[in-house]
């Protein structure tokens, strides 16, 4: 597995996909064509599956995002809870004063029960 | 024309800035979104509400502008009136407002599920959201789909209007406006 960079843009976040057990994205999230961009990322994170990998950390700081996004999150999510494991951990971290992106954190842990999902203040 | 008289009608209408007409680009959408982020930096607005009033803005930006997309082939149509404006009123509220021309076909498609969004309350257009993010049912296009129950989860009141401009086509105005003082 090779580890992967992406830089950010005025409306993409900046994205790590690191072999070694660890996905950050951090940023703003409203590309014209959502599925497209995170296309890359989709598969690295099928491929670090297939590969018998587990240990996963995902962290993601999303300050505001569009409704694709919202959806291609979701996706996302989907595919970890497809893969959940106990050492497969995400990380929602928001602003405290950032009450939406909070709410869009607590939008998702209720949708995916079985992953440990924590709701991390900053 | 007397570009005093378009001055003082933003003035007046505390318009924070406005597009009209042209092409809408991502470029041109991120653009404003930053100039909205000064301005909420400007204003001190308190984080989750100004997250708000950038997402409900780019909801509304990119579907315009996918929508003139889809409509290419009758572009001329379409790419003129877009209209869309963020505006703060006398009593410190944001909103976001946009007038575009749609197919009658689309606001067919369109009304109804804009009608239903003002017959629910806040716990309700949730529920609906995370139902339609679920099943991924209108959400394959761009747009359109979960949009406007995002922009709807977002802000306190959505006003909408259709007017028709002939057998085909109608004007869609749509505007979200955000309480600003969260209790």
């Amino acid at each position: 597995m090779q580890n992967m960079k992406i830089e950010e843009t005025k409306y993409t976040p900046a994205i790590e996909l690191d072999a070694s057990g660890a996905i950050t994205i951090v940023g703003k999230s409203y590309p014209e064509n959502t599925f497209e961009f995170y296309a890359p990322v989709m598969k690295w994170v099928e491929s670090y599956f297939e590969s018998g990998a587990k240990k996963l950390a995902v962290n993601m700081e999303i300050v505001y995002f569009n409704s694709s996004s919202s959806k291609l999150f979701f996706d996302l999510f989907d595919l970890l809870e497809e893969n959940n494991n106990p050492e497969l951990i995400v990380n929602w971290i928001y602003d405290a004063e950032n009450e939406s992106a909070m709410e869009a954190g607590e939008d998702f842990k209720e949708d995916f029960e079985k992953l440990q999902f924590n709701l991390k203040a900053k | 024309m007397q570009i005093s008289e378009l001055q003082n009608l933003v003035e007046k209408q505390g318009i924070v800035f406005l597009s009209y007409g042209g092409f809408l680009s991502q470029g041109l959408i991120a653009g404003m979104t930053e100039a909205l982020e000064k301005e909420a930096e400007y204003n001190n607005l308190n984080m989750g509400v100004s997250s708000n009033i950038f997402t409900i803005f780019i909801e509304l930006a990119q579907n315009m502008m996918n929508y003139s997309k889809t409509k290419s082939t009758t572009l001329g149509e379409f790419k003129a009136e877009g209209l869309i404006l963020v505006g703060k009123d006398k009593s410190g509220h944001y909103y976001v407002e946009s007038q575009n021309v749609v197919d009658s076909s689309d606001r067919a498609k369109l009304e109804p599920k804009l009608q239903e969004i003002l017959t629910m309350n806040r716990e309700e257009i949730k529920t609906r959201y995370k139902e339609l993010r679920r099943s991924g049912k209108d959400t394959h296009g761009k747009g359109g789909g979960i949009g406007f129950y995002e922009i709807a989860k977002r802000c306190d009141t959505i006003e909408f209007e259709f007017t028709p401009l002939n057998e085909s086509k109608c004007h869609f105005h749509f505007k979200a406006t955000i309480n600003t003082i969260k209790e």
